[in-house]
């Protein structure tokens, strides 16, 4: 189970009332209603959620699996950084 | 030249949103001040305030919690002009602009940030907070909202702002620049630092304590000072004939706008500057056949601080000469509070709805007359208008500019399916 993907899933719902069957990892984030200033405000409650800084990324960004990834990364680069 | 008219007029203010209830509330002195709540409240020394207490959601799509609440509540108060209008696809996108005025614009936002900075030490601020706190933010959201392709302008003339707006957009579109334009003005100040700011400036009401809604009292002896208040009021403005053919209520024409700045203080206002812009105005309504005699209704600025009330008086006098001596003249801020950079357009609103329902609204609260404002100023009851001719609305600003509007009716016979 990818927990970073299932967290961001069940964000994704609550903040934009979506139904789960509609959140998939391929799901286009504009087909979702979610366009591109909507989605840099949900990177923004996802640095709450996660503790990490998502300021310095560049990644395009178009699906649900592409935040989840784009989060990983800053993960990563936060242990990286930390270690 | 060609003549601009309103088809559609939208309010949310203290007093109340939707142009019917908020003109029922200004008939009835139903008064939207109350004391701030808590916590915010505790910090005041002074803690009136007038919110807009009403639903503001709108059905453009755009939530009102991602915008500052300036734009929400412009957007509210368009969404009841635009339909009243019946204005959606009626004109191309290139010919239609917004014209809106704001004193502060997303100052809220501003201060969530700092607080977030200064106060939270986040060192991070919410990513839109850019596009919530720049003062054309409320046009913007407008003119997506409805799809205008054609100017898209802000004012910021602090109280004269919403005032100037509407002006403006009527001289683009009598210059035929534009066939439409959504005009207005709209103020979210009710923010810690605003309330703050205002409070230094000895310019606010004292509290009434046994009745803190009524502590708002234009041109009355025991008068303190002003209420801050949010709002927003917007007017779909058109060119006449495109109106006619459209077959828009014309609800009223513009017959005049006028400007002048005093030039002698950023806010000790000056009555010589104040007639100045009657007058320009008058002149201006002069060649639509209005005289200085047919203003039926004056909708004063009337602030209830002492120097504004007395001052007005006198400028009314210098612009009007013998008609100021029967002139009914009302402030309804004792109701709405000052609206800052919405007041203009929400006044100028309550000035449409006497002339188009033959009845002026009254001062509120004005129990103790002050010899030194000794004109009709139409005190607690409503006054039954005949056949009014025209309206003028006042609009004055800190830093000294001086905005004026008048309202004329139009004729029946030419106003095709006019309610």
């Amino acid at each position: 189970m990818d927990n970073v993907l299932a967290t961001v899933q069940e964000l994704l719902q609550r903040h934009f009332q979506l139904q789960p069957q509609q959140v998939t990892p391929e799901s286009n984030l504009a087909d979702l209603g979610v366009d591109s200033l909507a989605t840099i405000e949900f990177m923004f409650h996802l640095e709450e959620a996660f503790d990490v800084s998502l300021t310095e990324f560049r990644d395009p960004v178009q699906t649900v699996g592409d935040i989840a990834a784009f989060v990983r990364k800053a993960q990563l680069a936060q242990a990286a950084v930390s270690a | 030249m060609k003549r601009t008219v309103v088809t559609g007029m939208g309010v949310a203010s203290p007093a109340g949103s939707g142009t019917d209830n908020f003109f029922n509330n200004l008939l009835n002195c139903v008064s939207g001040i109350r004391p701030i709540a808590a916590p915010l409240g505790d910090r005041l020394k002074l803690r009136l305030g007038a919110q807009v207490s009403d639903c503001i959601e709108n059905s453009f799509g755009v939530r009102s919690a991602s915008v500052d609440r300036f734009s929400a509540l412009a957007l509210s108060a368009v969404q009841e002009a635009w339909c009243q209008s019946g204005a959606a696809n009626q004109c191309p996108p290139e010919q239609t602009g917004v014209y809106f005025g704001t004193g502060f614009g997303g100052a809220a936002t501003v201060e969530t940030g700092y607080t977030d900075l200064f106060v939270k030490n986040t060192n991070r601020m919410h990513p839109l907070s850019v596009l919530s706190a720049m003062p054309n933010a409320a046009a913007a959201n407008i003119a997506l909202a409805l799809g205008c392709k054609g100017p898209c302008l802000t004012y910021a003339v602090a109280c004269a702002s919403g005032a100037v707006a509407i002006g403006e957009a009527s001289r683009a579109i009598q210059s035929g620049a534009v066939t439409m334009a959504v005009a207005g003005g709209t103020e979210a100040p009710l923010s810690l630092v605003i309330l703050k700011a205002w409070e230094g400036l000895m310019a606010l009401a004292l509290e009434d304590r046994e009745r803190p809604e009524t502590s708002c009292r234009p041109f009355a002896k025991d008068r303190t000072g002003l209420v801050l208040g949010e709002g927003a009021g917007a007017l779909v403005l058109e060119e006449y004939e495109h109106a006619r053919a459209r077959g828009a209520p014309i609800l009223a024409e513009i017959a005049g706008y006028g400007l002048s700045n005093d030039a002698t203080h950023l806010s000790k206002p000056d009555a010589e500057g104040q007639a100045a812009a009657m007058r320009a105005a008058l002149r201006e309504a002069a060649l639509t056949g209005i005289g200085a005699n047919d203003i039926a209704y004056l909708n004063a600025h009337g602030t209830a601080t002492k120097a504004g009330d007395q001052t007005e008086t006198e400028s009314i006098k210098r612009a009007f000469g013998e008609h100021a001596r029967t002139l009914p003249v009302s402030s309804t801020k004792a109701l709405h509070g000052h609206l800052l950079g919405a007041a203009g357009a929400v006044e100028f609103i309550a000035a449409l709805l006497a002339l188009t329902r033959s009845v002026a609204p009254p001062t509120a609260h004005l129990w103790q007359a002050d010899p030194a404002c000794d004109l009709d100023y139409i005190p607690l009851e409503p006054r039954e208008l005949k056949s009014p001719a025209a309206v003028m609305s006042n609009s004055f600003a800190f830093g000294g500019c001086n905005a004026v509007l008048i309202a004329k009716s139009v004729a029946p016979s030419s106003a095709l399916r006019a309610t």
